[in-house]
């Protein structure tokens, strides 16, 4: 069963940027990247940085800006050291201007 | 190149520990030994100076991979082992204690030590240096509430030690050899805006100055400067710098006090034998031969090293990155420029927050230093990479993206 919830406004999240969002207990981070949404967690598995939040935006993937860990926004997986955890993403979906995921 | 059948990796480090973990990411299923002469499994030092030392985070935390990941891995991690000599014609490696362990391929990942002060009342108790998870702990169990603290050196391990030991609410004084904090690695301007901060959190700050002797009755109670100064203390922590770990390159002609050279791949000159991380002198193909001891750069050779012994051929050619966290501030610097001729500046020094640019005499950025401005300092890896010769109005300006002027220097 979906359980989607909104999260914010779709022009909350511009086109190439993240945007950092509390959802319930969790610190999701959204990112637009060629019309594409990505949710997953805005907290580093390495040292527990913001992602969302200085974080540098390359196609599907985001770098941490504290220690340089990049994560493939998608799946949630480490893409470089010094993370070697993933982590987690969530299911998103745009409608009538607002932006839900599924927790 | 045939495929190796065993790859020993020297150096229980975060480098040696990537390279092993690169090896068996990149499918070889052949032996690997990871050989660590401390006790504990790798872990990441940059937490010893910070979060370990103030006691919010244990070592575990810092560990680079899980213990039980070394043998689910099939990595035979063997701490508490020190290799002590390099035997290239037997390829063999003599471990402490006269064994020998055989290799195909060689990962030589040994780090630095500490340069220690040859000064009167040097081995009193309550002296300290930091380098390993002991030594974090050892000066964590001197540094409670209170306690007063002489820091010799105020580089980069100095002034996070300084740090930490003022938030733990000791009493902290520097004694500093240059004009100002930082002065070597980031010049007197920005060292100075480095020094305000310190001075505002209450570090006292001895400057042009060195330690001339120690004096104590059993224990350290005091340091003696060479202008005649005596700092009453209750513990010290001398950081006054690193010399690489060459010893177990004896006798090829690589153990050279500027670190162990390797070609633009990481392979030395003897065949099968690779270098990575803090020890290694690396030909740059954009800094030249340098020897950096950077987390980032750990990380990275580590993991070029790995490939390259497994027949790849990639040249090393990172733009080199590293950052330092001293209260709730953060520098980070890009790029190798031990000298420049002029440098740009984004954002504000006295304001505390900036990035700024080292240009050498051509105009080409050949650094980066940032202060709670991180974003660009990544950002200009592409120019450091390139070489690039940028419009000074366009880095002075904080509006212009950094990574639209890569092309821009190159015309």
């Amino acid at each position: 069963m979906e359980k989607f919830v909104t999260v914010g406004r779709s022009d909350d999240v511009p086109e190439g940027e993240a945007t950092a969002f509390a959802v319930l207990d969790e610190e999701v981070a959204i990112a637009r990247v060629d019309g594409d949404l990505y949710a997953f967690s805005d907290v580093c598995s390495h040292r527990r940085c913001n992602l969302a939040m200085g974080g540098e935006i390359e196609g599907a993937a985001i770098s941490c800006e504290c220690h340089g860990s990049v994560f493939d926004m998608a799946t949630g997986a480490p893409m470089n050291p010094p993370a070697t955890e993933p982590i987690a993403v969530f299911p998103v979906r745009e409608e009538h201007g607002e932006i839900q995921i599924e927790l | 190149m045939t495929t190796p059948g065993s790859i020993v990796v020297v150096g229980g480090s975060l480098a040696g520990a990537t390279a092993a973990a690169t090896l068996r990411d990149e499918g070889f299923d052949g032996r690997v030994v990871l050989l660590g002469a401390e006790p504990l499994p790798p872990y990441e030092r940059p937490g010893l100076s910070k979060e370990v030392l103030r006691g919010e985070q244990p070592i575990e935390e810092h560990f680079v991979r899980p213990p039980e990941w070394y043998a689910d891995h099939e990595v035979e991690l063997r701490t508490g082992t020190r290799a002590v000599q390099l035997d290239p014609a037997a390829r063999e490696v003599v471990l402490a204690g006269g064994k020998r362990l055989g290799y195909d391929r060689l990962i030589v990942a040994t780090g630095c030590r500490n340069r220690t002060l040859q000064a009167p009342g040097a081995s009193l108790p309550g002296i300290f240096e930091l380098r390993t998870a002991e030594d974090s702990a050892a000066i964590r169990s001197a540094a409670a509430a209170g306690a007063r603290v002489v820091c010799v050196g105020m580089g980069f391990i100095g002034a996070e030690v300084a740090a930490s030991l003022r938030m733990l609410g000791c009493g902290v004084t520097v004694v500093e050899v240059f004009e100002t904090t930082l002065y070597r690695i980031l010049g007197p301007d920005i060292g100075r805006v480095l020094e305000g901060i310190h001075r505002d959190h209450g570090v006292t700050m001895v400057f042009n100055d060195t330690v001339a002797s120690y004096e104590g009755d059993g224990r350290v109670e005091a340091v003696v400067t060479s202008a005649g100064r005596r700092i009453e203390c209750d513990a010290v922590v001398v950081g006054i710098g690193t010399e690489p770990s060459v010893e177990l390159m004896a006798g090829t002609g690589l153990d050279q006090g500027g670190g162990i050279p390797v070609g633009p791949t990481l392979e030395t000159e003897v065949p099968g034998v690779f270098a990575v991380g803090d020890v290694a002198r690396h030909d740059h193909p954009v800094f030249g031969p340098i020897r950096v001891e950077h987390f980032d750069n750990a990380v990275k050779m580590g993991a070029v090293a790995a490939r390259n012994a497994l027949g790849g051929s990639e040249v090393f050619a990172d733009p080199h990155w590293f950052w330092s966290d001293q209260y709730d501030h953060q520098i980070q610097m890009a790029g190798f420029a031990p000298t420049w001729d002029r440098m740009v500046v984004r954002g504000s020094l006295g304001g505390r927050s900036f990035c700024a640019f080292l240009l050498d005499e051509s105009g080409v950025v050949r650094g980066t230093v940032s202060l709670d401005w991180p974003r660009d300092v990544r950002r200009s890896f592409g120019l450091i990479s390139a070489q690039a010769v940028p419009d000074r109005a366009a880095l002075a300006d904080p509006e212009t993206d950094l990574r639209t002027l890569v092309t821009a220097g190159e015309g």
